[in-house]
């Protein structure tokens, strides 16, 4: 397939997988400051922030005078950064705008139906600002945004012929989860490590995030234990959103798109190492040893960066060799 | 309401059931593509007159406010371009479609499969012997001296005598009948919207098309690729094709979208072209691979910055030299421009008589060319009965409409014409003919044209419909979508 169409199917996948998981931590935190102490809201945001790699708006949250008042306000122009601001690339309305871009650009490769409901999810998001959020339920904004994502991979995943098109859109949505996911849990592991007592309730919050916490409760009904959740958010296969799962994902995709060239080759195998980790290193680490986990994470992340290069060098540039007649 | 309702049916209405026509017009000084001078529905129109009257106007509105949200939904947009970036707008639909005899589509579609005949004629001998020129019947200083001659083109002859594959003829019907207003060889567009409103429609008005007996468009796609195919380079079976975008930021990109989606062909970019060795290629995930068909929608002037503007950057180096080898068809070929520019039409039925030996059977309009002294005078003498056109505009940019200007611009304009009376034509006002469009007031007069689109392979096709363009703004004559014009479905009838 056209070497530009792969790449903007890619980065559609990317940018709404990042959309979606920014969707999922935004009611997630919404939810957290129903019932919960100001310090663990805080802290929560801060995981939130050092998971995107960004600096809270106004580069503190130190609260000064009513607790109450302030968490709402600073609550208001956290949320409004994450989801709205243009500065931000990775807010919410930007990611689904690049979606959008990316896909208004190869529209001829999508359909109809997947373009129209990425197109109204785009003016939706478009025509709305954090005030008329605020004034009604803004979780049920960040849900129903969501949903509409979801509704674009439903469609996809009904409509779309299993060609290099759809391996594509699919590998860029798992390499986005992954990264998403290794940043998040270390961030996690930062701000609430395995040794801190009150955190029970933001592990169950870290499950939910990653839709995993309906799984969890089901295999282990009555303790939320960190290195358990841990393994199961990196290690469990079964897991749609584990690290684990993601990596399965993004072979079988590369299954479905490389050739015969060895640049190609050379990804699916650094795939195969990343897996390796998980299966091999990652359950020899002693349980609740934070440090180890972060190291794990961190080189994780590091490989999926580089797997980003590689996918760019070995199918999304075509160079000029030789041209023994047609091809 | 139109003078002969109470003929048609007999039908009185209830004062608290607004219809459709209730308030309709007719005017006498324009043809009116519904109703007779006497306001009675023409016969091939009386069918639908009678089905539309049924049905509340508001019901109508309420149907067109529909499609067009669904446009902005699916994206049919266009952008225009002003002082703030480009702006995706959609052109805006009008429900009530256009309705067209079976007779007079046979009368159109023989007229402009016999002037593509002709301009394709025209084309293969100005860039090789140069007949026409020495024989006298074109001026060759007028010819050569066009901005789109392409010196670039001499010798080069398309595959199969075909230079332009596609043409976008622009029809107006006055009171005289049909007349080709603008013969469009480079990269006419619009077709898209043609296909856009009849599905809007379709999916509005349920059984109503197979009442009224309407001649299908939707295989236009495979008409245009199978024309794309014939014109393939001649020792290539399977052909590759691709249709060549300048990218996401032209007008017409979703047009393009749409045609390569309909033929089912990969959408490149310059980019995306590799030539290498005479042969082109695109980039694909497993390497390059050989394009043997190029449906162009980017200008001359931009598809080789080895061949013509050096600094495009939307074209693909080298793309000129594998055509000039035979290697790649392009459609339309270079240079093709040289045949719709505004002066040499007024040659084109001259062109017709020359080559085919036939009578034109659409009449052009009355044109007069300003390098002539004796038009520039009768020009700056009538500047207020007549449209003065650059011939190197397009879009409805760089117009006088002479009886809708004031004085002021009148003057203006004149000294315009006066420095440069090459760059100008000047034809008389047409009596656009008008069709009911839907407004606040139930039915209204606007004035329209049409665009049909004609396919020259090794066969000439014409699927049986056209984009028809409506001037919304009441007693306005510029229907160019970048201008405020809208759109409706053309239905040509099969009996």
């Amino acid at each position: 397939m056209l070497a530009r169409n792969a790449s903007g199917l890619y980065w559609i996948g990317r940018y709404l997988e990042r959309a979606r998981h920014g969707c999922r931590l935004l009611r997630d935190q919404l939810a957290t400051m129903e019932d919960r102490p100001v310090e663990q809201i805080a802290d929560s945001w801060r995981r939130l922030y050092m998971a995107a790699g960004r600096s809270p708006v106004g580069g503190h949250m130190e609260s000064t005078g009513d607790e109450e008042d302030f968490m709402a306000a600073d609550a208001y122009t956290l949320a409004d950064d994450l989801t709205f601001a243009h500065h931000n690339p990775d807010s919410i309305r930007n990611c689904v705008a690049a979606a959008r871009e990316n896909a208004r650009q190869i529209r001829n490769v999508i359909g109809s139906d997947m373009w129209s409901c990425l197109n109204v999810t785009h003016l939706d998001l478009r025509d709305v600002e954090i005030q008329a959020i605020w004034a009604a339920q803004p979780g049920d904004f960040f849900a129903r945004a969501e949903d509409s994502i979801r509704a674009f991979w439903g469609i996809a995943e009904s409509a779309m012929y299993r060609d290099g098109g759809w391996h594509f859109l699919v590998l860029g949505r798992f390499l986005e989860r992954a990264q998403l996911l290794g940043a998040l849990v270390e961030a996690h592991i930062a701000v609430f490590p395995s040794s801190r007592r009150d955190s029970e309730w933001e592990w169950r919050s870290l499950l939910a995030v990653c839709e995993a916490h309906f799984a969890y409760r089901h295999l282990y009904p009555l303790e939320h234990r960190p290195d358990r959740i841990l393994d199961f958010l990196v290690a469990d296969a079964r897991l749609a959103h584990s690290l684990r799962h993601s990596l399965l994902m993004i072979a079988e995709s590369l299954e479905g798109v490389s050739g015969s060239q060895a640049r190609q080759a050379e990804v699916a195998r650094r795939v195969r190492r990343m897996a390796g980790w998980i299966d091999g290193d990652w359950p020899r680490r002693e349980p609740n040893d934070d440090e180890a986990a972060c190291a794990a994470l961190a080189r994780l992340r590091q490989s999926c960066r580089q797997l980003h290069e590689d996918i760019a060098a070995a199918f999304f540039s075509s160079e000029i060799q030789d041209q023994g007649g047609r091809t | 309401m139109p003078g002969g309702r109470e003929e048609v049916g007999g039908r009185g209405h209830s004062a608290d059931n607004a219809r459709l026509f209730e308030n309709y017009e007719v005017r006498p000084e324009f043809y009116d593509e519904m109703f007779d001078s006497a306001g009675a529905p023409r016969a091939h129109c009386r069918k639908l007159y009678e089905t539309l009257n049924r049905m509340p106007a508001e019901d109508i509105a309420a149907m067109q406010e529909l499609a067009e949200r669904s446009f902005l939904h699916q994206g049919i947009t266009f952008a225009v371009y002003g002082e703030e970036g480009a702006q995706e707008r959609i052109i805006p639909i009008d429900f009530l479609p256009r309705l067209i005899a079976a007779a007079e589509w046979d009368f159109i579609e023989r007229g402009l499969k016999q002037r593509l005949k002709a301009l394709n004629l025209f084309l293969a001998d100005v860039y090789g012997p140069g007949r026409i020129l020495s024989d006298g019947v074109a001026p060759l200083d007028l010819v050569r001296g066009c901005p789109q001659y392409r010196i670039e083109m001499r010798g080069v002859e398309a595959p199969h005598g075909v230079y332009v594959a596609l043409c976008g003829t622009d029809l107006v019907r006055t009171t005289e009948g049909f007349k080709v207003l603008e013969d469009n060889l480079r990269v006419p567009s619009g077709v898209s919207y043609m296909l856009a409103n009849r599905r809007a429609l379709k999916g509005s008005l349920r059984g109503v098309f197979r009442r009224h007996r309407v001649r299908g468009i939707g295989h236009y796609g495979q008409l245009l690729r199978k024309t794309l195919e014939e014109l393939a380079p001649q020792d290539v079976s399977d052909p590759c094709i691709v249709l060549l975008t300048p990218g996401v930021h032209n007008a017409a990109f979703y047009e393009h979208m749409f045609l390569a989606q309909e033929m089912g062909v990969e959408l490149v970019q310059g980019s995306d072209l590799v030539v290498h060795k005479g042969f082109v290629h695109m980039r694909t995930t497993a390497g390059l691979k050989r394009v043997d068909v190029i449906y162009r929608r980017i200008d001359d002037d931009f598809i080789d910055p080895l061949a013509f503007r050096a600094d495009s950057q939307i074209g693909a180096p080298g793309l000129f030299y594998a055509y000039r080898l035979g290697n790649v068809t392009l459609a339309n070929a270079p240079g093709t421009g040289v045949a719709d520019d505004k002066s040499v039409y007024a040659y084109v039925p001259d062109m017709i008589r020359y080559y085919l030996g036939e009578e034109p059977l659409l009449a052009n309009v009355e044109t007069h060319l300003c390098r002539d002294p004796e038009a520039l005078a009768y020009t700056l003498d009538n500047l207020d009965k007549l449209v003065v056109k650059m011939v190197g505009e397009s879009g409805g940019y760089g117009m006088l409409v002479g009886p809708h200007a004031t004085p002021e611009e009148r003057n203006d304009y004149a000294g315009e014409i006066r420095r440069n009376p090459s760059n100008f034509i000047a034809q008389p006002t047409l009596d656009l003919s008008v069709s009911p469009c839907l407004s606040e007031g139930g039915a209204a007069p606007r004035h329209v044209d049409l665009r049909p689109f004609v396919l020259r392979g090794r066969k000439t096709r014409l699927a049986p419909g056209a984009f028809c363009r409506v001037a919304l703004t009441p007693g306005s004559l510029v229907v160019n979508s970048s201008q405020g014009g809208g759109g409706k479905d053309l239905w040509v009838l099969s009996e």
